[in-house]
């Protein structure tokens, strides 16, 4: 029994000793929330190929007037940069509660691959870091005081995620983003963020060639983009469409929930050819036309006129993507599944692409249509 | 009347020797040997595992249920099983410790980083030690505890449902780079542990539920290994599995709640008592073999001495890569020892009974 007790209190010493030795104390450990990298801007003729990173930690000083510190550095690499701020701050920068990600226009169109890869490799790093590009420089969006959202980092956040529940922009995270990445049947996306005067706001959806960023979403366009990509079941926007060939007439169609289909078929001359169906249901919220929704046949009239309006923007939109050669939609997945692996491997899928015909169609069904007639 | 080990906890003990830190990297290897739909292979590999389980029962039968040690020196001269009792001895507690080892270093990129590996590896060592010189019975009670903790952890797996894609998992079954004869042998000792039902035979009720629950227990694990593998075919694109060292530690790294995030800290400690089990089965198991070349020994002195060395032993791989590079070659012999440990046995057996006859 003596000796048990002896063990047992040997075992106490050293298990409680054990937490001496990597010691986090939360005082004195900043959170970065969000990372920004831009291109350096070019001093003296050098700096071109260096990168000017930015963190955002909160502060939790009562006292202190600023809740938040936000430190850049210009180095060649995220964590050269993540030394230098260590020398700027009496806090141990740790980066554990990482939420966004935000890349500078310029420097997305050279390619974010490096960044992201030591974003993956650090495994004190989250899985779901948002990934966003802004449209001009990231480093003063993040550096600029909003008067009304003290804290930047978890701003960007919230609204990304917010944004992303209603389809407005597609959630994208570290995960997402270096999984597409890697899929050879199709493109990595972002959403896109721009500073303006009072506030930060979402801006559309930046389309990458690998990790290069190439063309872009409009806002307005954004669900139409969803639909075309994946099945979801939140989404709302806004239709123009024509009233009695006079003024034009505004649908909202809201809570709505879509399903795509993609087909491949093999033509003549083994020319392949895809088909994407999207079947979208929802609520009819707001209607400023003249016609009574409450009417079978004009309802129906209606719903004919949102599936042209549909279809057309997202035909043009599929057009757009093989213009630029960015397979956004995932058609290659598709096609990869139809074949075999060695005709898949001989596929030059990115020659194939641009070229290849891509049939959009589908239909929209008004669920029901509020309240009033 | 001695105690006797229920068929449901042979199951289970064989179930935790088996799972271990591999199954961390095990989509990985799945996906860089075995190409597309790599998961796949792991049926397979549990075939194989399960035949080799059936020549360990046809030793069971043959052998009316006797300690394979009673066996083996009953038909060989010392001078032959000595060398093997040590070679055993060796391969056992190295791969004990080895993979113990492995455990820290990876659960060091994750916190504690800083912190001697060998420092976290004693505290380790020290909870094996109190277990195995308890001895089988409460071993396995333990163990049964250990499992039902840990063992709901499948369920996580519904967290991946949604980010789920089948485009993601192609129709091409083993395409793409191959390395079908070494992802093979390395996948296998992900299954490795069974073979240690063969030092269970006298602790077990001597019946045929023996074995059949040793292979549910074989049959357990490589459900887990499928399920976990099929998932990440399925959530992470081809190219990018292979890529990632620890596609499950990833996978849990992905895992939020909506009160408390960045838990695979958490979850991953859960891990530590399926490799402690694995460490305490093969560390028992080298004492069992030890005690039959020193039989007048105090158990718990044996016990000690194995740890002991194992633990000097472990000090030497310095490097995470080192550790792996250490632990295929022993995972190699182990695999060896899973087919011609049984067939030597077999062989004795069939040679004695024609002798009889």
């Amino acid at each position: 029994m003596r000796s048990i007790k002896r063990l047992a209190a040997a075992l106490a010493v050293i298990v409680l000793a054990a937490g001496c030795g990597d010691q986090r104390v939360l005082e004195r450990l900043a959170f970065t929330k969000a990372v920004s990298y831009d291109t350096a801007p070019e001093q003296d003729g050098q700096a071109r190929d260096k990168l000017l990173v930015s963190i955002v930690i909160p502060k939790a000083d009562p006292q202190g007037k600023m809740k938040r510190e936000v430190l850049s550095a210009i180095a060649k690499s995220d964590k050269a940069a993540r030394i230098k701020f260590s020398k700027q701050t009496e806090l141990k920068i740790v980066s554990g509660q990482l939420r966004s990600a935000l890349f500078g226009l310029s420097l997305a169109k050279k390619g974010i691959w490096t960044y992201l890869d030591t974003l993956e490799r650090d495994p004190s790093i989250p899985q779901l870091v948002k990934i966003a590009v802004v449209d001009g420089n990231a480093h003063d969006m993040l550096a600029r005081l909003y008067p009304e959202h003290p804290l930047p980092g978890q701003y960007v956040d919230r609204l990304l995620e917010k944004e992303a529940e209603s389809m407005a922009i597609p959630e994208v995270t570290l995960y997402d983003f270096v999984r597409d990445y890697y899929d050879d049947g199709i493109d990595p996306i972002a959403a896109i963020v721009k500073m303006t005067k009072k506030s930060i706001e979402v801006t559309g959806i930046a389309l990458f060639d690998e990790d290069r960023y190439v063309t872009r979403i409009e806002p307005e366009q954004s669900l139409i983009f969803a639909c075309l990509r994946q099945n979801f079941d939140k989404g709302e926007f806004i239709m123009d469409l024509e009233n009695n060939g006079q003024d034009d007439a505004q649908v909202m169609f809201s809570s709505i929930v879509s399903k795509r289909k993609v087909k491949i078929r093999r033509k003549s001359g083994n020319k392949l050819e895809a088909e994407l169906i999207i079947k979208l249901k929802g609520t009819v919220l707001e209607y400023t036309g003249d016609s009574d929704l409450s009417k079978d046949e004009i309802r129906h009239e209606l719903e004919k006129k949102m599936t042209a309006y549909v279809l057309s923007d997202a035909k043009a939109m599929v057009a757009m993507m093989q213009k630029n050669k960015v397979d956004s939609l995932g058609l290659g997945k598709q096609v990869r599944n139809s074949m075999s692996y060695k005709a898949w491997k001989q596929l030059d899928w990115d020659a194939v692409y641009p070229s290849m015909e891509v049939k959009v169609n589908g239909e929209v069904i008004i669920k029901d249509y509020g309240k009033s007639k | 009347m001695k105690e006797k080990l229920y068929p449901f906890h042979v199951g289970v003990l064989i179930y935790m020797i088996q799972s271990g830190v591999i199954i961390m990297s095990l989509p990985r290897l799945a996906a860089e040997n075995f190409g597309y739909n790599g998961w796949v292979a792991l049926i397979l590999l549990a075939l194989v595992s399960s035949l080799n389980i059936l020549l360990i029962s046809l030793v069971h039968r043959l052998g009316k249920g006797k300690s394979i040690f009673v066996l083996l020196e009953m038909s060989l001269p010392k001078f032959v099983w000595l060398p093997l009792y040590s070679l055993l001895i060796c391969i056992w507690a190295s791969t004990g410790c080895m993979v113990t080892k492995h455990y820290v270093f990876i659960f060091q990129m994750v916190t504690y980083n800083t912190t001697h590996a060998m420092y976290l590896k004693a505290l380790i060592d020290v909870l094996v030690f109190l277990l195995v010189i308890k001895g089988i019975y409460n071993i396995s009670k333990a163990v049964t505890v250990f499992f039902w903790v840990v063992q709901w952890m499948l369920l996580l797996l519904l967290f991946f449902v949604k980010d789920f894609e089948w485009a993601r998992m192609t129709p091409f079954l083993f395409a793409g780079e191959t390395h079908i004869m070494e992802g093979s042998l390395t996948m296998f000792s992900a299954f490795i542990g069974y073979e240690l039902s063969l030092l269970l035979f006298p602790y077990a009720e001597n019946n045929k539920k023996f074995m059949r629950a040793v292979i549910l227990g074989n049959l357990f694990t490589a459900f887990g290994y499928i399920a976990v593998c099929f998932v990440c075919f399925g959530f992470y694109s081809f190219e990018q599995l292979k890529n990632m060292l620890y596609p499950l530690l990833d996978l849990l790294a992905f895992i939020q709640l909506p009160f408390i995030e960045r838990i695979e800290t958490l979850l991953f400690g859960f891990f530590l008592f399926t490799t402690l089990v694995t460490t305490v089965m093969y560390i028992w198991s080298a004492e069992r073999t030890l005690v039959r070349i020193v039989p007048k020994a105090e158990g718990g002195m044996l016990v000690f001495l194995i740890v002991a060395a194992a633990f000097v032993v472990s000090w030497i791989p310095d490097t995470i890569t080192e550790v792996q590079e250490w632990l295929k070659y022993l995972s190699y012999t182990e695999t060896g020892v899973a087919f011609g440990l049984p067939v030597l046995l077999l062989l004795i057996l069939l040679v004695n009974k024609g002798a009889r006859q």
